[in-house]
C-alpha cells in the first residue's frame, strides 16, 4: 500500500484534541506520558477535569514556569508543576488505592499494540529484555475507562491495532477507546467498531492499516473535533 | 490483726510502668492503664497507643480532658482505628497494659468493661489487639470491694482472652503468669507473702527471691532517635541486607545524603527495593550543567547492589542506559519488576502485618506468571506477598527527636509507605525539632515507625 504510506495523517496535537472531548466534565483523569500529556491543553472552554498523578497529587496544575520549579511538586513524568488552589498531596499507597479502587474515571495511555479484545501492550519491547512498567498495569486494571492515544501504525508502518498482541501485555480487555492519527475505534464485547475516520481517509483504507477486523459503525463519521 | 495499707493507684501505675522499657511501644486499655503515661518521666521513654487512636509519648500523654476527649501530648500523633490495628498486627507494640476484672491461674481474664456491662460492650480494640503484643501487664485491685479475690482458680465471668506470659500488678503484690502457674514475686511494703496468698483465690507459689514492690522509674531514659551523621545511622548495616530506598523520579523525596552515607559505608550484596533503580543520574532532572544527580546509581556504580525490586528499573531511553541497566547487561545484578501500585501495596502489607493480598493489577501478564490467581466476583485477581526489609532509607521534610515525620508536597511518595515495612528505618530530614513542635494532626509517619533520624547538612548538594 505505497499510496497509503504517503497519505497525510493527523498530527499528535489533533489526536490529543480528539481525546480531550472524551474527558467527562468534573471527572478525575490520569494522563500517561507522550501524546496523553498533550491532552490537557485542549479542554473545551468551561470543561473542568481534575488530574491525578501517581507522584501523589490530585488536581495537578499546569507545568511550572522556568525558574519557578519546586522539587517537591512533580508529576509522574518527573516534570515540575505549578501549585494550584484545591491541590492535595498523598503517598504512593494512596495514589494507587485511588486507581485500583475505581476512583479515577479515565486514564489516557500510549500503546505499542491494542488487540481486537481490548488487550493493551505498552510497557516492554522484548528486544530490550527489561521494561519500565511504572503505574501502567495499575491504571489498566483500575481506571473506569482506558483511552489509548497513539499513532495508527509503528515507524515501520506495521499496524498497532492487531488481532492478538505479540508484545508483553499491560492488561487484558481493558481498553475502551482507541484514538489514532487515522481513526477513532471503540472496543466492544463484539469486537472493534470503527466510529470515525480522519479527513480524506476511507474506512477501507483504515482497515488496510489495521491487523484486526473492524466493524463499521452505522454512524461512521469524519473525525470529530 | 489489721491488714497493712494497700498501695494507691498512682504507685500501682508506677509499678506497672516499671515493666515497660525505654523505647517500648505499649498498648493501653481503658481504666487504670490510662494512669501509666502520667507517671512515666518527661523527656519521654515509652510510646503509648490508646484505643482512641492516639499515639502518645511518656509523661503527659495521652491526656484525658474534661470533655471526655483525649489529646496527644508533645511528640504524640493521631491514628485512625485502621492504622492502629495495622500497627498492632505488624507487631510494633511490644506490650499491652490492661485492667481485668478477674484473672485465673491459667492466664484467662475477663476485662473490667465486660464485667461492668455484661453482654453489652465489647472489651475494646486494646483487648483484641493484646494478642499481638509481646507481653501483657495486668493492673487490678487484688480483691473486690467486698474482699473477694480477683485472682481466681477459674474465671466466674466470661473470658475475653488468655495470656501465656504476663505480669499481674495489684495493690498488694506482683505475680507472674507462666505456663506452670502463678508465682508471687513481690509484695507491697508491710505485706507478708502469706497475707497476699490468703487474699488470692488461685494457688500461688512464692518466688525464692521475693522482694518488696519498688516504684522508682529513674532508670527510664528519654528517647532520642537523632544520629550524628548519615554514616553513623547506616554503619551497622551488614553485607547482604535488604534495604528499601525511596526515589520516585526527580530530586524530591530521595534520601541523597543517606545514599552517599551507604556508599561510604560500603555494605555489599544488597537487595534494593525502590521505585526506580536510579534514573535521575541519566535524565538529569533539574541538574545544573556539569554535575551528576546523586541517586541509586551511585550504589550500583560502587558494586554494592545484588538485586533490585523496582517498578521503573531502567532509563526511559534505551539509547541512554542507566548504571543499573549496564550492570544488568553484564549479568551483575538481578531484577524483579513490580507494577508500581503493587509495589506500594506490598510495602503497605509488609508494614501492616498482612502476609499477602489479591489485586487485579497485572493479571494475565508476564509480571504475574506463575503466581496464584483467584476469580472473585467474576474477575481475576493475583496473590501478591508483602515486602519486608532490614533497613529503610527515606526522606522527610521535618522530624522531631521522637521520629515523628512530616513530608513536603509530592516528596511523600514511597517514603511514608516504606517507613513501617523495615526493621530499622532511617530518615533524612531538612530540619529536626523538639517533641511538640510538629502538629499532631499533620504527622504522616508516627515515630513508632522510625528508628533513626538524621539531619541532612544544610550545605549538602544532591549533585556531584
Amino acid at each position: 500500500m505505497p499510496d497509503l504510506e504517503d497519505k497525510p495523517r493527523l498530527d499528535r496535537e489533533i489526536i490529543a484534541m480528539r481525546v480531550a472531548k472524551e474527558l467527562p466534565n468534573g471527572g478525575y483523569v490520569n494522563l500517561g506520558i507522550g501524546i496523553p500529556t498533550l491532552v490537557s491543553a485542549y479542554l473545551a472552554p468551561g470543561q473542568v477535569v481534575f488530574y491525578h498523578s501517581e507522584s501523589g497529587v490530585l488536581n495537578c496544575g499546569p507545568l511550572a514556569e522556568e525558574g519557578e520549579e519546586d522539587i517537591n511538586l512533580i508529576n509522574a513524568g518527573g516534570q515540575f508543576l505549578q501549585p494550584v488552589p484545591g491541590m492535595s498531596y498523598f503517598g504512593s499507597a494512596d495514589a494507587f488505592a485511588m486507581i485500583r479502587g475505581g476512583h479515577v474515571d479515565v486514564t489516557v495511555l500510549g500503546a505499542h499494540q491494542v488487540s481486537a479484545r481490548g488487550d493493551l501492550a505498552n510497557w516492554m519491547l522484548p528486544q530490550r529484555g527489561v521494561g519500565n512498567v511504572g503505574g501502567a498495569m495499575d491504571l489498566a486494571a483500575g481506571a473506569d475507562d482506558v483511552i489509548v492515544a497513539m499513532e495508527h501504525t509503528d515507524r515501520q508502518d506495521h499496524p498497532k491495532i492487531v488481532e492478538e498482541c505479540t508484545l508483553p501485555l499491560t492488561g487484558k480487555g481493558c481498553v475502551s477507546l482507541i484514538v489514532t492519527d487515522l481513526a477513532v475505534v471503540r472496543c466492544t464485547p463484539d469486537g472493534l467498531v470503527l466510529e470515525e475516520v480522519a479527513p480524506g481517509w476511507t474506512a477501507e483504507e483504515v482497515q488496510e492499516l489495521t491487523a484486526a477486523r473492524l466493524m463499521i459503525s452505522p454512524d461512521l463519521q469524519e473525525y470529530q473535533l | 490483726m489489721p491488714s497493712p495499707e494497700r498501695i494507691d493507684n498512682q504507685r500501682l501505675a508506677r509499678r506497672a510502668a516499671r515493666e515497660l522499657a525505654s523505647g517500648e511501644v505499649a498498648l493501653l486499655g481503658p481504666g487504670m492503664p490510662m494512669l501509666v503515661p502520667g507517671v512515666v518521666p518527661s523527656g519521654p521513654g515509652v510510646t503509648f497507643l490508646s484505643d482512641s487512636g492516639i499515639v502518645g509519648v511518656g509523661h503527659q500523654a495521652p491526656q484525658t480532658t474534661e470533655a471526655q476527649g483525649t489529646s496527644p501530648g508533645p511528640g504524640g500523633s493521631l491514628l485512625s482505628t485502621v492504622e492502629l490495628a495495622a500497627l498492632a498486627r505488624a507487631g510494633y507494640s511490644t506490650a499491652a497494659v490492661l485492667q481485668p476484672a478477674q484473672v485465673s491461674a491459667d492466664g484467662g481474664f475477663c476485662h473490667w468493661t465486660s464485667e461492668a456491662t455484661p453482654g453489652l460492650l465489647p472489651p475494646g480494640p486494646a483487648v483484641e489487639m493484646a494478642a499481638n503484643a509481646g507481653r501483657i501487664v495486668f493492673m487490678l485491685p487484688h480483691t473486690t470491694t467486698d474482699g473477694q479475690p480477683n485472682i481466681v482458680p477459674q474465671c466466674t465471668l466470661p473470658i475475653d482472652g488468655t495470656v501465656t506470659r504476663g505480669v499481674i500488678v495489684t495493690d498488694i503484690g506482683v505475680l507472674i503468669i507462666e505456663q506452670a502457674g502463678l508465682t508471687l514475686t513481690e509484695v507491697a511494703p508491710g505485706w507478708r507473702s502469706d497475707d497476699v496468698i490468703s487474699l488470692t483465690g488461685a494457688s500461688v507459689s512464692v518466688a525464692t527471691g521475693l522482694k518488696e514492690m519498688e516504684f522508682s522509674l529513674d532508670d527510664m531514659r528519654p528517647v532520642n532517635k537523632v544520629f550524628s551523621s548519615g554514616l553513623e545511622a547506616v554503619r551497622d548495616m551488614p553485607d547482604g541486607s535488604t534495604v528499601m530506598i525511596d526515589g520516585f523520579a526527580g530530586p524530591g523525596g530521595m534520601p541523597h545524603y543517606l545514599m552517599v552515607a551507604l556508599r561510604d559505608h560500603g555494605a555489599r550484596g544488597l537487595t534494593m527495593i525502590s521505585n526506580t533503580a536510579g534514573i535521575a543520574r541519566i535524565i538529569g532532572f533539574g541538574t545544573p550543567p556539569g554535575y551528576q544527580a546523586i541517586d541509586h546509581s551511585i550504589l550500583i556504580e560502587n558494586g554494592q547492589i545484588r538485586k533490585a525490586v523496582a517498578s521503573y528499573p531502567v532509563s526511559p531511553s534505551p539509547a541512554r542506559p542507566s548504571a543499573f541497566e549496564l550492570a544488568w547487561q553484564r549479568g551483575e545484578v538481578e531484577i524483579e519488576v513490580v507494577p508500581q501500585g503493587t509495589l506500594a501495596e506490598r510495602l503497605r502489607a509488609g508494614g501492616a502485618g498482612v502476609a499477602a493480598f489479591y489485586t487485579p493489577t497485572g493479571a494475565g501478564t508476564l509480571l504475574t506468571e506463575g503466581k496464584e490467581t483467584r476469580m472473585i466476583d467474576g474477575r481475576e485477581y493475583v496473590l501478591e506477598t508483602a515486602l519486608h526489609a532490614d533497613y529503610c532509607l527515606i526522606r522527610g521534610y521535618k522530624a522531631d527527636t521522637m521520629g515523628n515525620v512530616v513530608y513536603k508536597g509530592t516528596s511523600r511518595n514511597f517514603n511514608a509507605v516504606m517507613a513501617p515495612a523495615a526493621q530499622i528505618t532511617v530518615i533524612e530530614v531538612d530540619e529536626i525539632v523538639g517533641p511538640g513542635e510538629l502538629d499532631p494532626e499533620a504527622i504522616v509517619t508516627p515515630g513508632v515507625y522510625v528508628d533513626r533520624v538524621v539531619q541532612r547538612p544544610s550545605d549538602f548538594s544532591p549533585y556531584e
